[in-house]
C-alpha cells in the first residue's frame, strides 16, 4: 500500500480541517451564549423562573354516520385562582362563597390538595355563567388572585342516551395523572371517563402545546420568554361513529314506555353499531358544569342502576332466543333434519322424577325444527338437547364465543357466562352434576348469562351466513391532514354450515309472518322480517322479554335485539318495538334509494 | 534515515488525566447540593472509575498491537452477541431504553466496548483487504460490519451511539483512501431520509446530490442506482410521514429523540443554555452556579456535564476544555500518521474519530445546536464504562505511538 502511506499526509490535514471547523462552530456558539447574550441569560438565571404553561388542545368533534354532530366544543368560563397572591385561601373562597352561594366545603380542601403542583393556576370552577361572572369581577378587588378565562366545554346531545355510549369528561383525578403518561397529561386536564369519551381519549384530546413565560420571583408573570417559540397544541382528531342519529333518537323515543332494558341495532355485513341504548340512561351535560352532590347522590343511589350501561354491562338470561343455537347444533350434528319429527309436545316433559312444562299449557302436538321454533316449544328442545348431550351443546357455545367479550371499542364492557363442562365439574363436583342440566340449557335457561350485545352479535352471524363481523362504533377518524376509515373485521366464523343457517333463517321468518308464529307482532307490511322471541325466567321477579329481529330476510341489513326487563312475554312487548326500529331503518333505506 | 526509538507519550497522558479530573470537580460540584444524600459522594466513586480505567490503559499499554490484530474478530463476535443479549435481559434506563447490564452494583454498558471492538475489527479489514473500494462485494461487507452492532444499539433505542458506529466508519474510509465526494454519495440515502420530510429540503438535497454525482462521475450502474434509491427514499419518506397523525409522528419522534422532556419542547436543553448562558466569561465560580445548584437538569452530571462547567468557569473555562480535547485530537491523528503498521494507524484513527465526534455532539447539544443524544462527554461525564473505554482507548494510542516503527 504505497499510495496509503502517502494519502495519510493529505488526509490527516483534511480530517484536521474539518475538525477545526466544527470547532470553530461551538466557540462562536459559546462566544454567543457567554459573551453577546450573557446579561438576558444572567437575568433569567438570577430570576430563575422560566415557566411552561400548558395551550390546551381542542377536543376532537364526535359525529354520527352521517356526519351530525353529536359532541362538539363550545367556549365558556372557566374561575381560577393564581397561588401566587393569595395569602389566605379559605378567607378567599369564603368570600367567593358568599358572593356567589356556591357550596364551597370542598373547595379549600380542593385547592390545598393540589397545592404540590400549585406553580399552575387551579381551576375552581368550569362553565360559569355569565351573570355570577360580572358580580366577581365587580367585586375583584376582595378577591385577590382569582380571575377567568375562556376555556372549551364539551357540548352533548340532551338526551338520556349519551351517558352510556358518549360518556363524558372532567378533570383528571390525582390517581389518574399519577398513572398517566407525563408527556400528555396535566393537572386540571379533562379526560374521558366513560363511553366513547374514554375509550377514544387518546385521539380525542390532542396533544397540548405549551408556552414559556417569564416569571418573577413573586410569581407575577412578566411575558412570553423571547428566545423560545411557543410550541402550538395540536388539536384532537374528530371521529365519526357508525351510530345513526336518527335511528338512535327513534330508538329512544320507541322505547319510551318502558322503564328499563337495552337496544341494539346493528348492520350484521359490517358489524357497524346502529343504535344502542340502554335505559334508565343519563344525560353526559350533567357531568360537564355543574353537578350537585345531589343529583348525583340521586343517580348513584336510584334502584334501575342508571350508570350500569346494559347493552353490554347487563347480564341477562337469553331465554328462548337461544333455542336456535341447540337447533343449529342438532342440525349440524345431523341429530335431525329438516323434516324430523319428534315426540309430540303435550305440556309437559318427564325426565326422570322431575315435570319440564312447556310454555304452552295445551301443548304444541308433533312438530318438526321449523315449527318448533316458529312456536318457541319447550318440550321440543327439552328433547333435541338431551338427544344433543351436554357436552356437544357446550362446545358448539363455546365455539360461538358466547362467553367470551365481543370486543366492542366502549370500556368496561362485560363477558357472559356460558357454563362449561369443567364448570360443572367445579360446582357439583367430578361427574356429579346431572345430565338433565341440558333440558335447562338448550331453552336459554339455567346457568346461562349474556349481554344485549353478545345476542346481537351472534344473530348477526347466524343471519350472515356464518361470517361474525367485530362490533364496533367507530366508522371513521378525521384529523386535519388525513381520513382513515375503518373497514369490517371478521371476528369468528359461527361452526355452521350453509344449509343449517338456511334452515334457521326459514324458521325466523316464517315465525314472523305466521300468525300463530311467536313473533308475529313484528310483522311489517312488504317487508320479509325474521325473527325469535324470549321470555326469560328472572328469580327476581317478572319475566324478562326478549326480541331479536332481521329484516330483509333475504339479504339482511339490519339486526334489532330488544332486551326489556321484567317486561314479561317477548313476543308481545319486545317484537312490536322491534317492528317499530326496524320499519324505520328499512324507511331510510328506501328513502336513500329514492335520491339515488 | 531517522532515528527509530520508541516515544511515550507523556504529553498525551497527562492531558486525558488532566480532563478526568475536571469531570470529577465538576461532578462533585454538580451534586454538592443535591437533595439526593446518596448522590453527594458520586465524585468518590467516579474516582474509583479513573483508578480502573487508569489500570486498564496500563494493561492494555503492555500487549502489542499486533495482538489485537490477530484477536479482532475474537472482540467483535462477542460484542455483538453482548448488544443482542441487551434486548433479552437489559436493564431498563430512564427513557424506557434498556442499555445496560445490571452486574451487581456495576451498570455494564456494552455499546460502549462494541465501539473498541469495531474499530478494530474494521481496521484489520481495511488493512487486509486488497479488492477496489468501489466492488459492491466490498462495499456489502462494509455495510455488513457496521449495520450488526449499530443496529442493535438503535433497538435500544440510543441513536447518539449508533451514529458514532458511522463516524468511524466514514472517517476510516475516508483514511483509507476513499475520496469525500463518494462518502457523501454513500450517506446520500441517510441524507435524503432526513430531508424527506419537507419537499423543499429534499428538493435542494437532491439537486446537490446530482451536482456531486456529475463532478465526481461513479461508474454508471452504481450512479444510477444511487439516483433510484435516493428517489425511492424520498418518496417513501414523504407518503409515510404524511400518512401518519400528528400525535403519530411525534411518537416517533420521541423514539428517535427520547431525550425530550416532558414538555415535549426541549425544556431541558433551554435550561442548559441558560446555565452556560449565564456563566459569562469568567464563570460564576466554583459551587456558586445557581442553574447547577437549583437541580434543574436531570442529567446534569452525565450527559449535561458541560453546563456545569459552562455555568461556573465560563468562556475561560469552556475554552480550556475545548482545548484540552482539540490537543488530544491533535496527538490522536498524529499518532495514527505516524505508525507504520497499517493496523495500528486505522485503530488510532477511529479512537480519534469517536473522541472528536463525541466531545463535539455532546458539546453541540448542551449549547443547542444539536440535537438531543444522549452521549456522554469522554473523561468528563460520569459513567463507569464510558471512563474505562475512554481509558482504554489512551492506553492503545500510548501504545501505537510507543512502537510506531514497527510494521
Amino acid at each position: 500500500m504505497e499510495s496509503f502511506a502517502f494519502r495519510k499526509d493529505r488526509n490527516s490535514r483534511i480530517f484536521l480541517c474539518l475538525f477545526c471547523v466544527a470547532l470553530l462552530g461551538v466557540i462562536f456558539r459559546l462566544y454567543y451564549l457567554q459573551v453577546v447574550k450573557v446579561s438576558y441569560y444572567r437575568q433569567i438565571s438570577e430570576k430563575n423562573c422560566i415557566k411552561p404553561l400548558p395551550l390546551v388542545a381542542p377536543r376532537g368533534l364526535i359525529s354520527d354516520r352521517n356526519g351530525k354532530i353529536l359532541v362538539s366544543n363550545f367556549p365558556s368560563y372557566t374561575l381560577l385562582i393564581m397561588p401566587g397572591p393569595v395569602k389566605n385561601i379559605r378567607k378567599t373562597i369564603d368570600q367567593l362563597a358568599s358572593f356567589t352561594r356556591w357550596e364551597t366545603t370542598n373547595l379549600a380542601d380542593k385547592i390545598e390538595d393540589s397545592w404540590p403542583y400549585a406553580y399552575q393556576p387551579i381551576r375552581i370552577k368550569r362553565s360559569v355563567d355569565f351573570s355570577t361572572l360580572c358580580v366577581l369581577e365587580e367585586r375583584n378587588e376582595e378577591l385577590p388572585g382569582i380571575y377567568y378565562q375562556v376555556e372549551l366545554d364539551r357540548k352533548y346531545p340532551s338526551c338520556r342516551w349519551s351517558g352510556h355510549l358518549l360518556g363524558y369528561v372532567s378533570e383528571i383525578s390525582l390517581e389518574e395523572l399519577r398513572k398517566s403518561d407525563k408527556q400528555r397529561s396535566g393537572l386540571g386536564d379533562l379526560v374521558g371517563k366513560e363511553g366513547l369519551e374514554k375509550r377514544y381519549d387518546d385521539l380525542l384530546k390532542g396533544q397540548k402545546g405549551t408556552r414559556y413565560m417569564e416569571v418573577s420571583a413573586t410569581g407575577k408573570i412578566l411575558g412570553e420568554l423571547e428566545d423560545k417559540e411557543p410550541v402550538m397544541p395540536v388539536p384532537g382528531v374528530n371521529i365519526e361513529l357508525t351510530i345513526d342519529l336518527d335511528l338512535q333518537a327513534f330508538a329512544e323515543s320507541a322505547f319510551y314506555p318502558y322503564r328499563s332494558g337495552a337496544l341494539v341495532a346493528m348492520d350484521p355485513k359490517s358489524g357497524e353499531i346502529l343504535a344502542m341504548l340502554s335505559k334508565p340512561g343519563f344525560d353526559s351535560n350533567i357531568f360537564s358544569g355543574i353537578l350537585t352532590e345531589k343529583e348525583w347522590e340521586r343517580l348513584a343511589s336510584d334502584p334501575d342502576r342508571p350508570f350500569l350501561n346494559r347493552a353490554i354491562q347487563g347480564l341477562y338470561p337469553p331465554g328462548s332466543t337461544l333455542k336456535v343455537l341447540t337447533a343449529a347444533a342438532a342440525l349440524e350434528e345431523e341429530i335431525i333434519d329438516q323434516k324430523t319429527y319428534l315426540s309430540p309436545c303435550y305440556g309437559f316433559f318427564f325426565y326422570g322424577d322431575r315435570v319440564f312444562r312447556c310454555w304452552q299449557e295445551g301443548g304444541h302436538g308433533k312438530m318438526n325444527v321449523i315449527d318448533a321454533l316458529v312456536h318457541s316449544c319447550d318440550v321440543y328442545f327439552y328433547q333435541l338437547g338431551l338427544e344433543l348431550g351436554l357436552d356437544k351443546w357446550c362446545w358448539y357455545a363455546d365455539r360461538c364465543g358466547l362467553d367470551r367479550r365481543t370486543g366492542i371499542d366502549l370500556p368496561d364492557e362485560k363477558e357472559g357466562l356460558i357454563p362449561s363442562l369443567e364448570y360443572y365439574h367445579r360446582k357439583f363436583g367430578q361427574q356429579r352434576w346431572i345430565k338433565n342440566l341440558v333440558i335447562n340449557l338448550s331453552i336459554g335457561q339455567g346457568e346461562i348469562l349474556l349481554t344485549p350485545l353478545q345476542v346481537a352479535t351472534f344473530y348477526c352471524g347466524l343471519v350472515n351466513d356464518g361470517w361474525e363481523y367485530q362490533p364496533r362504533l367507530l366508522k371513521r377518524v378525521v384529523s386535519e391532514q388525513r381520513a382513515t376509515s375503518y373497514g369490517p373485521e371478521v371476528l369468528r366464523r359461527l361452526p355452521f354450515s350453509s344449509e343449517t343457517l338456511e334452515i334457521l333463517k326459514k324458521a325466523m321468518a316464517k315465525s314472523v309472518a305466521d300468525p300463530s308464529g311467536t313473533g308475529h307482532l313484528a310483522r311489517i307490511q312488504g317487508i320479509n322480517v325474521g325473527g325469535k322471541t324470549g321470555t326469560a325466567q328472572n328469580p327476581h321477579g317478572k319475566d324478562h322479554a326478549w326480541f331479536v329481529g332481521f329484516a330483509p330476510v333475504e339479504d339482511p341489513g339490519i339486526v334489532v335485539a330488544v332486551m326489556i326487563e321484567k317486561g314479561g312475554h317477548g313476543g308481545e312487548l319486545a317484537a312490536p318495538l322491534a317492528r317499530q326500529v326496524i320499519l324505520k331503518y328499512m324507511q331510510k333505506e328506501s328513502q336513500k334509494l329514492a335520491e339515488k | 534515515m531517522r532515528f527509530h526509538g520508541k516515544e511515550f507519550e507523556l504529553s498525551l497522558f497527562l492531558v486525558a488525566l488532566v480532563l478526568s479530573l475536571i469531570g470529577i470537580v465538576l461532578i462533585f460540584s454538580s451534586k454538592y447540593y443535591s437533595s439526593n444524600p446518596s448522590e453527594h459522594n458520586l465524585y468518590l466513586k467516579q474516582m474509583l472509575w479513573l483508578f480502573f480505567g487508569l489500570t486498564a490503559a496500563a494493561g492494555i499499554f503492555f500487549v502489542p498491537v499486533r495482538f489485537h490484530e490477530a484477536m479482532s474478530w475474537v472482540y467483535y463476535i462477542p460484542a455483538v452477541i453482548l448488544l443482542a443479549l441487551l434486548i433479552v435481559v437489559g436493564t431498563k434506563g430512564q427513557f424506557g431504553s434498556a442499555r445496560w447490564f445490571r452486574l451487581g452494583w456495576i451498570n455494564f454498558q456494552p455499546s460502549e466496548f462494541a465501539k473498541l471492538a469495531f474499530i478494530f475489527a474494521f481496521a484489520r479489514y481495511l488493512s487486509y483487504t486488497r479488492r477496489s473500494i468501489y466492488s459492491f462485494k466490498w462495499l456489502a461487507a462494509t455495510v455488513l460490519l457496521v449495520s450488526l452492532p449499530a443496529v442493535l444499539i438503535v433497538r435500544q433505542p440510543d441513536l447518539g451511539s449508533a451514529l458514532v458506529f458511522f463516524a468511524v466508519l466514514l472517517s476510516m474510509l475516508f483514511w483509507a483512501g476513499v475520496p469525500l465526494l463518494f462518502l457523501v454519495i454513500l450517506v446520500s440515502p441517510v441524507l435524503s431520509l432526513v430531508c424527506g420530510f419537507h419537499w423543499l429540503a429534499w428538493a435542494s438535497f437532491f439537486l446537490g446530490f446530482l451536482l456531486i454525482l456529475y463532478y465526481h462521475r461513479p461508474r454508471f450502474g452504481f450512479g444510477l442506482f444511487m439516483i433510484v434509491f435516493n428517489l425511492a427514499v424520498g418518496a417513501v419518506t414523504q407518503l409515510f410521514w404524511d400518512r401518519l397523525h400528528g400525535y403519530q409522528q411525534l411518537r416517533i419522534r420521541t423514539f428517535l429523540d427520547p431525550g425530550i422532556d416532558p414538555q415535549g419542547a426541549g425544556y431541558q436543553i433551554l435550561q442548559s443554555k441558560v446555565a452556560v448562558g449565564s456563566g459569562g466569561i469568567l464563570g460564576r465560580g466554583f459551587l456558586e452556579g445557581s442553574q447547577t445548584r437549583l437541580d434543574f437538569l436531570p442529567l446534569q452530571h452525565t450527559d449535561f456535564i458541560f453546563t456545569v462547567a459552562g455555568e461556573e468557569f465560563g468562556l475561560i473555562g469552556a475554552l480550556v476544555i475545548l482545548a484540552l480535547f482539540t490537543f488530544l485530537v491533535v496527538k490522536g491523528i498524529l499518532i495514527a500518521k505516524k505508525a507504520r503498521n497499517t493496523f495500528a494507524s486505522f485503530t488510532a484513527l477511529g479512537i480519534t474519530t469517536v473522541f472528536a465526534f463525541q466531545m463535539l455532539v455532546n458539546i453541540g447539544m448542551v449549547i443547542g445546536i444539536m440535537p438531543v443524544t444522549g452521549l456522554p462527554l469522554p473523561f468528563l461525564s460520569y459513567g463507569g464504562s464510558s471512563m474505562l473505554l475512554s481509558w482504554m482507548c489512551i492506553g492503545l494510542l500510548l501504545a501505537i505511538s510507543y512502537k510506531w516503527y514497527e510494521y
